[in-house]
């Protein structure tokens, strides 16, 4: 049919599904990019704005003026231990009460911009992990974006982990690995770590302790992101770790050894150039590339200044994670925690009742984010960018964390402010997942 | 009233010709007041100086003076063989450029499709669809360094029409820079409007801007109607208007360049703009003067009112030059000294003859 003619015949056209943003900066490639998005509703994916217009003559059903604001992927949280009263880590008798719980809590996060995350669980005895890992594995098949926030495969950080570095953990049931992988087959459940239906996705181990350095290929091979951390690695053991296959560093400079200028430890892995086998003074060949890792930028873990210190070592290794606890969105207060320990809350900070140890924290990712903003130097693009585009690599996910054509249409609205202190914030002002909007400030 | 002439304008720099061509299509599609029964046709070009030009259509719309809802549009060209998603296909220029800032129907859209599997058939098919649309009612176009329109590279028939088209050498060399300066990624072939198309439309309007373009805007305004130089075929339009910067005018005679700005000056005084009045406002005028000359009552002085409209602007013409015979111009006198001088032109014959004539 004659195009031109085509307004003369053709019925009212049936609708598109694709909403288009417009007057919006895209946060895409580490800057913000004045450009219009296309999406679908029906498919929750990003569109080819081009393709559609030319080869599927579409055009947008709505068209949304977001007035400048920012349009980021949205966040992904790679250690998140609970929240709003939830905890991961805490499996009651009646496990359908869990899966309750693991339902309200991906409701309630997606409205703090965090669309896709990985449940983490501390270290727990091994019935734990048999109960409560087949309800935390990827959820986001199903493709609905009233189900929230968006598992990837659950986060074990321990229990192969180092007694000296134990944080708040409970060392007493720490794992060694004396049969290798079978040892760990026996912690999680072996359904656990089998393809393809492993709910696991990252594993947070210390190498040096034993049987678990040769673990680590296995792990690599069934797609889990293997991570050091609650370690006492020096920096040839937390090499060895790497050239295994390890990618990540747990919460960077917490539980582990202090950079020594003579014992670099974990940290002396953001040194690493590509040949880096002279920069080892024990002449054993170093790993070929800097690993990953996660920071919490809370001011309570890290000064800010070790947070600008990490981000200028390794930008593009930069994860910013939340680290939070089941207390994110509770009052101040003493709580009770795993294995009849007690938390204190105030504010954000949390502490281990009797021990003053920072007990993980209570802050949003996008709370974070803002800390970070200030803090390095970074600009707004590369700093949304550790919290989608670099977490979704380290996963080796894709369709996930990035603004490109044929993505998830998971995305965050954000108004960009900057007070009178010169202090800049990001606000969360819409969540929208697979292409829905599930969130918008405005309406709450 | 306007001018039924060419239409040169001038101005200082790229932006400004730029941005007059912008406002004069705004201000032909807005008194054109397309409808979807009657759409505006608008025939597009690709390239960097039209670039700017779609700079300032889309700050055009997005100030809200105009919609490209009810407008229809045909580009000049594209590559054959290339992926449409390429990124300097004319699919995607135009897209980066224009279709997607604006809020123009992807169902009006037409771009020659050089990955058709009958290349021949796109193009005929394509010229049907101007023809179904009613044909192009402005046609706005860019040239090459060597005054080529579309892909009508020098040496293209004047009578064109849509086709398949080998690029020439120097067109492929020059293109090689947007494809990593490798001539092997360049195509080598491409689809374009012909000469003639262009020509068909109601009006064509030109953007020239730079100094590496002078020496073909000289050639397509001071000399004749030439293949080699397929922009001269404007000459044989009857509403062409070309718009340039300084830098093009570099070839141009002074006289040239002070007659197009008088008479632009002149019409500015006289208060009226050169714009091309609508169809419907011509075709109304001349059906009531067609209507006046036929009716018997129209006989006597008062016809002498309709047929010259107001105001009437006064401009030095040009005198006609008579055909005549270089001989006929010496006058008799000067002929006495030339005797024996044969004035009478030489018959048409062989050399041939001649030479034999002498040497027997």
């Amino acid at each position: 049919m004659p195009a031109a003619t085509a307004d003369l015949h053709s019925p009212a056209r049936t609708p598109s599904g694709i909403i288009k943003f417009t007057n919006c900066r895209l946060a895409r490639n580490k800057r913000l990019t004045e450009e219009d998005l296309w999406l679908s509703s029906i498919t929750g994916k990003i569109l080819n704005c081009q393709e559609a217009f030319y080869e599927h003559r579409a055009s947008p059903d709505r068209t949304i003026d977001l007035g400048g604001r920012i349009v980021s992927p949205g966040l992904i949280d790679v250690q998140l231990n609970g929240g709003f009263g939830f905890d991961f880590s805490v499996a009651p008798e009646e496990i359908t009460t869990y899966a309750k719980g693991v339902a309200r809590l991906n409701r309630q996060l997606i409205k703090t911009g965090v669309t896709a995350y990985l449940p983490t669980l501390t270290s727990q005895r091994s019935e734990v992990y048999h109960k409560v890992l087949p309800h935390l594995g990827p959820s986001g098949s199903r493709r609905n974006p009233s189900d929230g926030a968006e598992s990837l495969g659950a986060h074990c950080e321990g229990p192969f982990l180092n007694p000296v570095k134990k944080g708040i953990h409970d060392a007493s049931i720490f794992l060694d690995a004396p049969s290798g992988f079978s040892s760990l087959s026996a912690c999680y459940g072996a359904p656990s770590l089998l393809r393809p239906t492993s709910p696991i996705k990252c594993i947070t181990l210390a190498p040096e302790i034993p049987g678990v350095l040769s673990c680590i290929p296995a792990l690599v091979d069934l797609g889990i992101t293997v991570s050091l951390g609650h370690t006492d690695a020096s920096f040839e053991e937390a090499s060895a770790g790497i050239s295994a296959g390890a990618s990540m560093i747990t919460h960077l400079f917490n539980a582990m050894r202090p950079l020594h200028h003579r014992d670099p430890g974990i940290f002396g892995l953001l040194g690493t150039t590509p040949n880096s086998a002279t920069a080892s003074t024990t002449g054993g060949a170093g790993p070929s590339a800097k690993p990953f890792f996660g920071c919490i930028a809370d001011g309570v873990h890290l000064h800010p200044t070790t947070v600008a210190l990490a981000w200028s070592a390794h930008p593009d290794g930069f994860i910013l994670v939340s680290d939070a606890m089941a207390l994110v969105g509770l009052r101040d207060g003493t709580y009770d925690w795993t294995n009849g320990a007690k938390i204190r809350k105030e504010g954000y900070v949390l502490t281990l009742e009797g021990e003053e140890k920072i007990a993980g924290s209570a802050v949003t990712l996008v709370e974070c984010v803002n800390n970070c903003l200030n803090w390095s130097g970074a600009s707004v693009a590369e700093v949304l960018g550790a919290v989608t585009a670099t977490p979704a690599r380290m996963l080796g996910l894709e369709g996930k964390g990035c603004l490109e054509p044929g993505a998830d249409a998971d995305l965050v609205v954000l108004e960009e402010r900057v007070n009178d202190g010169g202090w800049k914030t990001l606000e969360v002002d819409q969540v929208w997942k697979f292409g829905v909007k599930v969130f918008d400030k405005e309406q709450e | 009233m306007q001018s039924r002439a060419a239409r040169l304008i001038i101005r200082d720099d790229p932006q400004a010709a730029s941005k007059y061509i912008a406002d004069y299509v705004v201000e032909r599609i807005r008194s054109f007041q397309p409808t979807p029964q009657k759409p505006f046709v608008l025939g597009l070009p690709t390239g960097s100086s039209p670039e700017l030009v779609y700079k300032y259509l889309v700050q055009h719309f997005k100030n809200g003076n105009i919609s490209f809802k009810h407008v229809t549009t045909f580009n000049m060209d594209e590559y054959v063989g290339i992926p449409r998603d390429h990124p300097e296909s004319y699919h995607s220029f135009m897209y980066k450029h224009f279709f997607s800032h604006v809020d123009i129907d992807p169902e009006n859209v037409n771009i020659l499709n050089g990955n058709a599997p009958d290349l021949e058939a796109e193009c005929i098919a394509y010229e049907e669809k101007i023809k179904q649309a009613g044909g192009i009612e402005l046609f706005l176009g860019g040239i090459g360094p060597d005054g080529h329109i579309a892909f009508n590279e020098p040496g293209s028939s004047l009578k064109s029409r849509t086709r398949v088209k080998t690029l020439a050498y120097d067109t492929i060399i020059a293109n090689s820079r947007f494809f990593g300066n490798d001539l092997s990624q360049v195509p080598r072939m491409a689809l374009t409007v012909g000469v003639q198309t262009i020509l068909d439309a109601r009006e064509v309007v030109i953007i020239i801007t730079g100094p590496h373009k002078a020496l073909s805007l000289q050639k397509c305004i001071e000399g004749g109607v030439n293949h080699m130089w397929t922009l001269s075929s404007l000459q044989l339009h009857q509403n062409p208007m070309i718009v340039v910067d300084e830098d093009a005018t570099l070839e141009l005679q002074v006289k040239t360049v002070k007659y197009f700005k008088s008479i632009e000056r002149v019409a500015t005084e006289l208060g009226f703009e050169q714009i091309l009045p609508s169809e419907a406002h011509t075709s109304a005028k001349r059906k009531s003067i067609v209507e006046e000359l036929h009716s018997p009552k129209s006989n006597g002085p008062s016809q002498n009112q309709l047929l010259a409209p107001k105001p009437e602007i006064s401009r030095s013409v040009t005198p006609d030059l008579v055909p005549d015979r270089m001989a006929s111009r010496i006058d008799e006198g000067a002929v006495k000294g030339l005797q024996g001088l044969i004035l009478a032109e030489l018959p048409l014959q062989p050399m041939g003859a001649r030479v034999a004539q002498l040497a027997v």
